[in-house]
C-alpha cells in the first residue's frame, strides 16, 4: 500500500491523516469545541492552518470563523493541539495521544492550574455543575458506604452533610475562564488563567446593533449587551484571551485585544519563541526571554570568557 | 564524426567547366589515384569492377586506377601507400563502402604515404550501388561510375587541411552516484584523474543501496555496495557534490564548464560527524523516501545508515525550528539554519552521465488495485519490507492487519511490455521477482505459498537460468498468463486478494493470495529530459538517453566528451551497469589521458568581412557552436570549433555567403553536382 494522505471535512469534525505502512498520524479538529479563535493558526510553525471569517447575512447572528488545515503543509507536530485553549484539536500517532514535541521538550506543556476542593462544593448538583459555561465540571455524590446519590436535594439536611463529594474537572478542554471560582463558594475552585492579556471594547466605535463578538464568544459572561446603550461591553475578569471576538469584529478600532502571557512549563525552544511572539508580541517575548534568560546569559558569558582564557593559556 | 552537408544550390556561380579541365594537360592538374574495392563479393558480384576501373582511368586528372580486394586490409593499405608514392599521386579516391565506417582508416593510410589526410575522398559504391541494385547489375555499374565520377570531381578540388587541437582539462564529472556512477568514478580516480561526482539526493548509492539482496547470488546488496560508496567518499581524487543540481553545461570536449547548485542541507558538512545526536533530539518525523514511504525519518537525519557522505540534512518542509538539534550538536556547531543555495562552477574535460532510472507508479493501472487494496505492494516496497534494516525490521506484514501473509502472488510486467504504457521490457523484474520468490520460499518453506504470474521468464545472463531452476525446485508456483485481461480483486472482509488471468489457451486461471507484489515498470529518471537539454544530448522515444551507436559505441553520446553508463541509457541490471560504468570510464580516459583532443578540421569558417552579424546562423546552429560577438564596432559570427559538428546548416542559411565549410565549399559541391548530371546531359 503506498503512503496515503487523507482529509475528511464534515459538519462535526475536520480530520487529517498520514497512513504509512508502519505508522499512522492523525489530526482531529472537533468543530463543536472550536471557537474559531486563531490561536492554532498563529502558532502553527508550518503556516498550515487558515482561519476564514464566514459571511454574515444581514440580521443574522455572526458565526465563528472556520478553520481549515492544509494537508500538504501539516507535519502532525501537535503544536495546535497543545495550544488550543478549548482542547478542540487532538493529534495522535498510532491512536496514542503522545506528542513528540512535548517529549523532546521542543514545545512547552500548557499549564492549566485548576484545583477543585470537593469539600467546599455545595451539596447541589445543579448549583455545582451549571456554573461552568463549558459544562466541564462533574460532581459525584455518594453515601458513606459508597452508594451513589443522584439527587442530594431529595435528602434531609443531616443525610446531605454526611455525603461524600467527588469533583471531576475535564481539564483538557478547560480554557480557564475562572467563572466557577467566582460563582462557587469560596475556595471550592481555584483557577489560574492559561492566557493573560487585555481586552477592551470602545462602544462608541461599534457599528449600530452589532453583536458579532458576543455571538461568537464561547464563554457566557465575558461579553454582555448593555440595556443602557444597546452595545456590547466586556467583563474582562472571565476572558480567556482566545481572540475569537477579534477575528469577527468588523471594525478594527472597536475592539482592542492582545495577549501578553501564556502559562506554560519552562522550555528552551525556537519553535516556542516563535509561537509566543506571534501569539503575544515581540515585547512580551523579550520579557519572557529576559526572565528565563538571566541565568542562561550569565552561563554563556562565563563560557565565552572561559574559552578566551583557555586560548590565552 | 558525422559528415556530409546539404547545400541549396541556386544558380551555380561561374567557374571552370568540367570540359575545360579535361582539355588541360594532365601533368599540370592534380594527380588522382582511384582504388576500386571488390569487397569480397559484396561489390564485385553486382558491379562490374573491371569496367568501373577502366572507366575511372578515363576521367580527367586520374593518373592511376586499379581494383583490389579489401583495400581496407593491412595488405590493401600497404599497396595504396606504395602506389601513391610510386605514381606521385596527390589525391586518392577509394570506391568502396561507407565513409562513416572507413574514412578514418583510409585517411590514416594516405597520411602514411605522406599525403594530407583531407586529400582523400570516398565513393560509396556498396551501399549506393551494389547493395541497393542487386537485381540490376548493369544499372548498378552505371551508378557506381556516376558515384566515382562525382568523387573524382570533388577530389580534384580538395584542399589540404590541418587538424584542430583542443586543450584538455584533466578532470572529469560523473553525474549520478548510483552503482554505474560509482564504478566510473572509482576507475577514473584510480587512473589518476580528478573526479567530481554530482548527486541529486543526499547520498550516493542509488537504487542498489535500497535493495535487500542481489540476484542470482543473494548477496546482501548494501554489503557489496557500501564499501564502494565509502571508497568514493574517501578517495583523494573524488569530490562528492551531493544534494546538488546540474544547472548548465557550456563548452566542448576537453573543456566543459559546468554550473552546479549545491542545495542547502542546513548542516555544515565539514563539521558534521554523522553521530546522529541531532536526530535523536528532533521531535518531527516525515515519510522516508528511502523506505518507499513505508516508514519515517526525522526532520534532521540521513536517509539510511550507510549514507555517503554521512552528513545530516534538515528538511525545512517539516522542521519546526525548535533548535533542539542545535543544542544537541553543541560545540561541533554543524547546524546552520542560514545556509543558502550555493552555485559553483567546475571545469572538466569529460562528463559521464549515470543518472539511472525511476519507478512507474501503478496507481493509474486500475486493474492492479494498487492504492485501493491495502495488501497490494510494489516490488520496491516489498524490498524494504524484507530488508532487516527496513521500516518493519525485516518482517513481512500486511497493511490491513499487520499479519504475516500465508500466500504471496507476484505479478510481472505491470506497465512494461504494454504498448499503451511502456512498450519496452524493464529487463530486471523477472530476476528480482525470482529473488523475492526464492527468499520467501526458502525462509518459510511450506508455511507460505508463492505464485508468480508471468508472461515470459527472461533469465538470459550468467547464472540466471540456474536461478530460475532453483526457484522452480523451491516450490514456487509459476502461472503463465497473457498480459491482457489480468485483474485483481479484494475480499472486503479478509482483505485477501484474488489474481485473475488467462492462460495461453485463453482459459481463465486464478489464485487467492494474502499479499500481491507488482513488478512495476522501471521508467526514465525524472531528471532525464531536463539534463538532456542541459547537455544537448538526445533522448530516445522511450525517454532514455540515446547512445551514439548501439552496437559498437554504446557508451558514447552524439556529443564528444559526454558518455553514458547504467540504466539511464537503457534498463539494465547491476552487473551490466557496473561493466558499463567502467566502460564509460575508459572512454572518458581516452579523452583525458591526452594533452590535447584532435578535432577534424571540417568546421565552419566565417569570412568576417562578409558577415553582417545578422545572427541567422547563430539561431540555426543546433549545437550552440556559433556566437555573434562584437569585433571593434562590427558584430561578427564566431565559431566555437570544439562544438561545431560540421553539419553546414550555418553555411547554407547564411544570406551573405560568409560561412564556408572546408572541403564542402560551394565550388566543390557544385562540381560534384555537375559531374552527377554530366552523363544525363550527354544523353539528351
Amino acid at each position: 500500500m503506498p503512503f496515503q494522505t487523507l482529509k475528511k471535512d464534515t459538519a462535526q469534525e475536520l480530520s487529517l491523516e498520514w497512513v504509512l505502512h508502519i505508522k499512522n498520524y492523525k489530526l482531529n479538529l472537533d468543530k463543536n469545541r472550536c471557537a474559531g479563535c486563531q490561536i492554532c493558526s498563529l502558532a502553527c510553525p508550518k503556516e498550515a492552518i487558515r482561519i476564514e471569517k464566514r459571511h454574515k447575512a444581514q440580521g443574522e447572528k455572526a458565526q465563528k470563523a472556520k478553520v481549515d488545515i492544509d494537508l500538504s503543509k501539516c507535519n502532525f507536530c501537535g503544536i495546535c493541539d497543545i495550544l488550543c485553549p478549548y482542547g478542540a484539536i487532538s493529534v495522535t500517532v498510532d491512536g496514542k495521544h503522545l506528542l513528540s514535541v512535548l517529549d523532546k521538550e521542543s514545545f512547552p506543556q500548557m499549564i492549566r492550574d485548576i484545583k477543585a476542593t470537593a469539600s467546599k462544593f455545595p451539596m447541589d448538583r445543579d448549583k455545582s455543575e451549571d456554573v461552568c459555561p463549558m459544562e466541564l465540571i462533574k460532581v459525584h455524590f455518594s453515601t458513606a458506604d459508597g452508594k451513589p446519590v443522584e439527587d442530594p436535594g431529595s435528602l434531609n439536611e443531616s443525610e446531605r452533610r454526611a455525603l461524600k463529594v467527588d469533583v471531576e474537572v475535564d481539564k483538557e478542554h478547560c480554557p480557564c475562564c475562572g467563572i466557577c471560582e467566582a460563582k462557587l463558594p469560596q475556595s471550592a475552585m481555584h483557577v489560574r488563567k492559561l492566557l493573560s492579556g487585555k481586552l477592551a471594547i470602545k462602544s462608541e466605535k461599534c457599528p449600530p446593533e452589532c453583536t458579532d463578538c458576543l455571538d461568537v464568544c464561547p464563554i457566557n459572561g465575558v461579553l454582555y449587551l448593555s440595556d443602557d446603550d444597546k452595545k456590547v461591553h466586556a467583563n474582562e475578569m472571565f476572558c480567556v484571551y482566545c481572540g475569537a471576538c477579534k477575528v469577527v469584529c468588523p471594525v478594527d478600532e472597536a475592539l482592542s485585544f492582545k495577549r501578553t502571557r501564556v502559562n506554560h512549563t519552562p522550555v528552551r525552544s525556537g519553535a516556542w519563541n516563535k509561537a509566543l511572539e506571534r501569539l503575544t508580541s515581540p515585547t512580551d517575548l523579550t520579557k519572557e526571554l529576559k526572565a528565563k534568560g538571566s541565568l542562561k546569559t550569565r552561563e554563556s558569558v562565563k563560557k565565552r570568557i572561559g574559552l578566551k582564557g583557555e586560548q590565552h593559556a | 564524426m558525422p559528415r556530409g552537408t546539404r547545400k541549396n544550390v541556386g544558380t551555380p556561380r561561374k567557374e571552370r567547366k568540367p570540359g575545360q579541365k579535361k582539355a588541360g594537360p594532365k601533368a599540370e592538374g592534380p594527380r588522382i589515384g582511384v582504388f576500386v574495392c571488390q569487397c569480397g563479393s559484396n561489390i564485385a558480384s553486382i558491379v562490374d569492377v573491371d569496367a568501373l576501373t577502366k572507366y575511372a582511368q578515363t576521367l580527367p586528372n586520374v593518373v592511376y586506377a586499379e581494383n583490389m580486394n579489401y583495400p581496407c586490409s593491412r595488405q590493401g593499405q600497404d599497396e595504396i601507400v606504395v602506389t601513391v608514392k610510386k605514381n606521385k599521386l596527390d589525391r586518392v579516391v577509394v570506391a568502396g563502402c561507407s565513409p562513416r565506417l572507413y574514412e578514418p582508416t583510409f585517411q590514416s593510410c594516405v597520411s602514411r604515404a605522406e599525403l594530407n589526410p583531407w586529400l582523400f575522398e570516398m565513393a560509396n559504391i556498396r551501399e549506393f550501388a551494389s547493395y541497393c541494385h542487386q537485381t540490376t547489375p548493369e544499372e548498378a555499374t552505371e551508378k557506381a561510375k556516376d558515384t566515382v565520377r562525382m568523387a573524382v570531381a570533388k577530389a580534384r578540388l580538395l584542399q589540404p587541411l590541418k587538424p584542430i587541437e583542443l586543450p584538455v582539462t584533466k578532470k572529469v564529472m560523473v553525474i549520478g552516484g548510483g552503482i554505474a556512477g560509482i564504478n566510473a568514478a572509482l576507475d577514473l580516480a584510480d587512473m589518476g584523474f580528478k573526479v567530481y561526482m554530482v548527486e541529486k539526493t543526499e547520498t550516493i548509492g542509488g537504487y542498489m543501496a535500497l535493495l535487500d539482496k542481489t540476484f542470482p547470488t543473494l548477496d546482501c546488496s548494501i554489503c557489496i555496495e557500501g564499501p564502494k560508496m565509502v571508497d568514493v567518499g574517501r578517495h583523494p581524487n573524488i569530490e562528492i557534490i551531493s544534494y546538488a543540481d546540474v544547472l548548465k553545461v557550456e563548452g566542448y570536449v576537453g573543456n566543459f564548464k559546468v554550473k552546479i547548485r549545491k542545495n542547502p542541507r542546513y548542516v555544515i558538512a565539514a563539521n558534521c560527524t554523522g553521530c546522529g545526536e541531532c536526530r535523536d533530539a528532533c521531535p518531527i518525523e516525515y515519510p522516508n523516501y528511502a523506505d518507499m514511504y513505508l516508514g519515517v525519518r526525522k526532520a534532521i537525519s540521513i536517509p539510511f545508515d550507510q549514507a555517503v557522505p554521512l552528513t545530516h540534512t534538515i528538511n525545512r518542509d517539516y522542521c519546526i525550528e525548535c533548535y533542539k538539534c542545535v543544542d544537541a550538536c553543541g560545540a561541533r556547531e554543524a547546524i546552520n539554519f542560514d545556509q543558502k543555495p550555493e552555485e559553483i562552477e567546475v571545469n572538466v574535460g569529460a562528463i559521464v552521465v549515470t543518472i539511472g532510472y525511476g519507478m512507474y507508479d501503478p496507481k493509474d493501472l486500475a486493474w492492479t488495485g494498487y492504492g485501493r487494496f491495502s495488501n497490494v505492494f510494489t516490488a520496491l516496497e516489498f524490498e524494504r519490507l524484507i530488508l532487516a534494516a527496513g521500516p518493519t525490521g525485516g518482517k513481512i506484514i500486511r497493511a490491513s492487519d499487520g499479519q504475516k501473509p500465508h500466500s504471496v502472488a507476484f505479478i510481472q510486467c505491470v506497465g512494461s511490455r504494454d504498448i499503451n504504457k511502456f512498450e519496452y521490457c524493464s529487463s530486471f523484474c523477472c530476476m528480482y521477482t525470482l529473488k523475492h520468490a526464492v527468499m520467501l520460499k526458502e525462509k518459510y518453506r511450506e508455511a507460505i505459498e508463492v505464485y508468480v504470474f508471468y508472461n515470459d521468464m527472461r533469465s538470459n545472463f550468467k547464472g540466471y537460468e540456474e536461478f530460475f531452476n532453483r526457484a522452480q525446485k523451491s516450490g514456487v508456483k509459476f502461472v503463465r498468463v497473457k498480459l491482457e485481461n489480468r485483474r485483481i480483486t479484494e475480499d472486503p472482509q479478509t482483505k485477501n486478494l484474488t489474481v485473475f488471468g488467462e492462460n495461453e489457451d485463453g482459459k481463465p486461471v486464478s489464485a487467492e493470495a494474502e499479499m500481491v507484489v507488482l513488478a512495476n515498470a522501471a521508467i526514465p529518471s525524472q531528471a532525464a529530459s531536463e539534463l538532456a537539454k542541459i547537455l544537448n544530448i538526445p533522448l530516445g522515444k522511450d525517454g532514455f538517453f540515446v547512445e551514439c551507436q548501439p552496437k559498437i559505441r554504446p557508451t558514447d553520446t552524439e556529443v564528444p566528451g559526454i558518455f553514458l553508463a547504467g540504466a539511464c541509457q537503457g534498463l539494465k541490471d547491476i552487473p551490466y551497469s557496473v561493466a558499463q560504468g567502467s566502460a564509460a570510464a575508459a572512454q572518458a580516459a581516452c579523452v583525458l589521458s591526452k594533452g590535447s583532443w584532435t578535432v577534424e578540421p571540417l568546421v565552419a569558417k566565417v569570412n568576417e568581412e562578409l558577415c553582417s552579424g545578422c545572427r541567422v546562423c547563430e539561431s540555426a546552429c543546433g549545437y550552440h557552436a556559433i556566437n555573434v560577438e562584437k569585433v571593434g564596432d562590427k558584430s561578427v559570427a564566431k565559431v566555437v570549433e570544439g562544438l561545431c559538428r560540421g553539419c553546414g546548416i550555418c553555411s547554407s542559411s547564411c544570406p551573405m555567403d560568409a560561412v564556408t565549410m572546408p572541403n564542402y565549399s560551394d565550388i566543390q559541391i557544385v562540381a560534384q553536382i555537375q559531374a552527377a548530371m554530366e552523363r544525363k546531359l550527354k544523353k539528351t
